[in-house]
């Protein structure tokens, strides 16, 4: 008798919802003979499910509070960028009329990126969304575009290049564009011109102001490349040779000849193969490179057996510094703009090959670099 | 936050993480008494090779070759398993470590020659997901949820996963019998007729096509530690199956939406700005529910075999009679 009723209760539990079994398991222990146990998992039960109501209460609490917040009668275009490049962009378009959210911090690598539910939540509640696209931001494109399908303004800065110049990082078919498209800043002024397009169709009001500001941005974009191409071209033509740790800077490499050399591939998860690193060391020291850089966002274990690897070939290579790939430098520093990010990248490089440049870069702003 | 960002952000999540736990739960209460508990983490390390010969096969990153090409490594790993078990005369522990290293080791050696072929591939990016990610966008008001149109919507996600627990569910009830008898004991189980090798053997299946299915939403953390914690909770509360299984699915129910509430909303009240990771805070609540089962259970509990040391020997003797 008694089993069949709990074979009943377990059919019960299976088909409904969590209350039901909570019930089931309560109405069972009961006819348990040991009533501490009962007792026990009932009290358990209870705090829990208490815990729990606090927690939705808190919730509810919090969400009636932030709708009253005064920042949400903010009057500001609200603004959502994944990467700090993109936010950069934003801001110096947008000026006084946007408001911006950055997703990804400092040294954060977009790759492995795992966007948490306030992220979400800024996209879905923002006026107008960036992204770079070219599944730069891993697992959270899927998401960013299906927002994007319903309704939401979200766009990929990546959208007005065109296929053709895209690197391909894919040999085989079907595969897609290497998305690190902001090492070039003619390419970037791209960018600028889809933030722009956006938020005068969003916004049309400041249509003007956000063509102004566009243009003045895209005016210190080409001064910028022409800064880093005549850095680079100061290099000794047989050095012009980049190695780092990932290959991030392909776009760099092609605008201004330098041959780009990543230990790991496109992506930062695959570890660099033992062969790899052996090929690498060759050309380092045949070719007597006399740098080869870490990244930010990536541990630098790979480049130093590299260097390993050339002492033992009897060539010194040294650390030319870190460069900032994926994501810019702390908030507020020069670095922490896309300008500046760039001018680090190219100054340092060009001064560890052997190039002429200025102590303080492009806008005479960088930081005295610190060797590692 | 507005309702309609509850709606479309945290009730879909909320669902996955709940069938996920449930699935998990119920299905790790047979794994926990078999001691073969980190069978979840052992699938998680098998489904590389599956994904890569799946990529390979197909081209492309789409879900259903890479999700075909993970169950069919899963359940291959499982046969292994249970295999080397039976044939190799080893415990179930270190059959699954074996199998799973070794598979783990191909997966790894094949996509270094992907690599080499320059394709950008990890089982992380392809298989795992998130909670965050699962996202609904029809529901926009409480009335909206009325619109069968909008159910229709609901992510795949989120079928999938109910899809998994009602079959763990349907498995379960009916097989309960022989279930329970080949966990206890499965010499009486073969001596009593029934296919105790067979039944295992289902058993692993449905471990590996919940852990698969669950992997692809929600991530692998979450899974492996749900097939362990609340079922580790409740064998603690009780001597008796139906009960144990009973409360497991509570403590898995109160894991979820705890946990999710914790990570979503929880940094909120200190003035945090960022939410936490959801999957890993429902996995930590529920390592807690396990500490304080650990410490306080009413009879196999630390406090109460240190004050009334009778009360376990007792237990003992109810287990023998279950």
């Amino acid at each position: 008798m008694q089993s069949a009723y709990r074979r009943a209760a377990l059919r019960n539990l299976a088909m409904t919802a969590p209350i039901c079994s909570a019930t089931a398991a309560i109405g069972e222990a009961e006819v348990d003979p040991h009533r501490a146990i009962a007792r026990f998992a009932i009290a358990l039960a209870l705090i829990s499910a208490f815990t729990t109501l606090v927690f939705g209460f808190q919730a509810a609490a919090y969400a009636a509070g932030s709708i009253s917040n005064p920042a949400a009668a903010e009057t500001k275009l609200q603004a959502v960028a994944t990467t700090g490049m993109i936010a950069d962009i934003v801001r110096n378009v947008g000026g006084e009329r946007v408001a911006v959210r950055q997703l990804m911090g400092e040294g954060v690598d977009p790759h492995l990126y795992k966007a948490t539910r306030s992220d979400m939540a800024a996209i879905l509640n923002a006026d107008i969304t960036f992204f770079n696209g070219l599944l730069l931001e891993g697992k959270m494109s899927d998401a960013l575009e299906r927002i994007g399908q319903a309704g939401h303004a979200v766009h990929a800065v990546s959208a007005l290049l065109p296929r053709d110049q895209l690197l391909a990082s894919d040999d085989a078919p079907g595969g897609h564009a290497d998305p690190h498209v902001w090492m070039d800043p003619l390419a970037w002024a791209k960018a600028v011109a889809v933030v722009s397009d956006r938020l005068a169709e969003r916004d049309p009001e400041g249509a003007d102001d956000y063509r102004r500001n566009a243009e003045r941005y895209e005016q210190k974009l080409r001064d910028l490349d022409r800064y880093a191409e005549a850095a680079i071209a100061s290099v000794p033509e047989g050095r012009r040779v980049l190695v780092t740790a990932h290959d991030a800077f392909g776009y760099l490499g092609r605008r201004y000849g330098l041959e780009v050399i990543g230990i790991q591939g496109l992506s930062t998860e695959s570890e660099a193969g033992l062969k790899r690193v052996e090929e690498i060391v060759h050309l380092i020291a045949t070719r007597r490179i006399p740098a080869v850089f870490v990244e930010s966002t990536i541990p630098d274990r790979s480049v130093r057996a590299l260097i390993a690897g050339a002492a033992a070939r009897g060539h010194a290579v040294k650390i030319g510094g870190e460069l900032y790939s994926d994501a810019m430098g702390p908030p507020g520093s020069y670095e922490g703009t896309y300008i500046g990010m760039i001018d680090h990248n190219v100054t340092l490089i060009a001064r560890a090959l052997g190039g002429v440049v200025p102590d303080k870069g492009h806008g005479g702003k960088l930081a005295a670099i610190v060797a590692r | 936050m507005k309702l309609s960002t509850f709606l479309q952000l945290d009730l879909p999540a909320m669902l996955a993480a709940l069938f996920a736990t449930l699935a998990c739960a119920l299905i790790g209460n047979f794994l926990v008494l078999r001691r073969q508990s980190l069978m979840g983490d052992a699938v998680s390390h098998a489904v590389l090779p599956g994904i890569v010969i799946a990529f390979l096969i197909w081209g492309s990153r789409a879900t259903w070759p890479v999700f075909i090409g993970a169950a069919a490594a899963a359940l291959t790993a499982v046969v292994l398993i249970e295999l080397v078990r039976r044939y190799g005369r080893l415990d179930a522990g270190t059959a699954m470590a074996v199998v799973f290293s070794i598979m783990f080791a191909a997966g790894v050696v094949m996509m270094e020659q992907a690599a080499a072929r320059n394709i950008d591939l990890d089982a992380e990016c392809v298989l795992y997901g998130q909670l965050e990610d699962i996202i609904w966008l029809a529901p926009t008001t409480l009335a909206s949820l009325l619109d069968p149109a909008v159910w229709e919507e609901l992510p795949r996600e989120v079928w999938t996963l109910f899809g998994a627990f009602v079959f763990t569910s349907v498995v379960v009830t009916l097989f309960w019998k022989e279930l329970k008898l080949a966990s206890f004991d499965p010499a009486l189980a073969s001596a009593l007729g029934f296919p105790a090798g067979r039944i295992d053997l289902a058993l692993m299946f449905v471990v590996g096509i919940v852990a698969v299915a669950a992997f692809e939403a929600v991530g692998s953390i979450l899974v492996i530690a749900m097939f362990i914690c609340p079922a580790a909770s409740a064998r603690l509360l009780t001597d008796r199956l139906s009960t144990q299984v009973a409360i497991s699915l509570v403590l898995a129910a109160i894991s979820a939406i705890a946990g999710y509430l914790l990570a979503a909303f929880g940094p909120m009240w200190f003035g945090h700005e960022h939410s936490l990771a959801a999957s890993g805070m429902i996995a930590v609540v529920s390592g807690v529910i396990l500490a304080v089962s650990v410490v306080a259970a009413p009879r196999y509990g630390l406090l109460a075999r240190r004050f009334r040391p009778e009360a376990a020997s007792a237990g003992t003797a109810a287990a023998v009679r279950e």
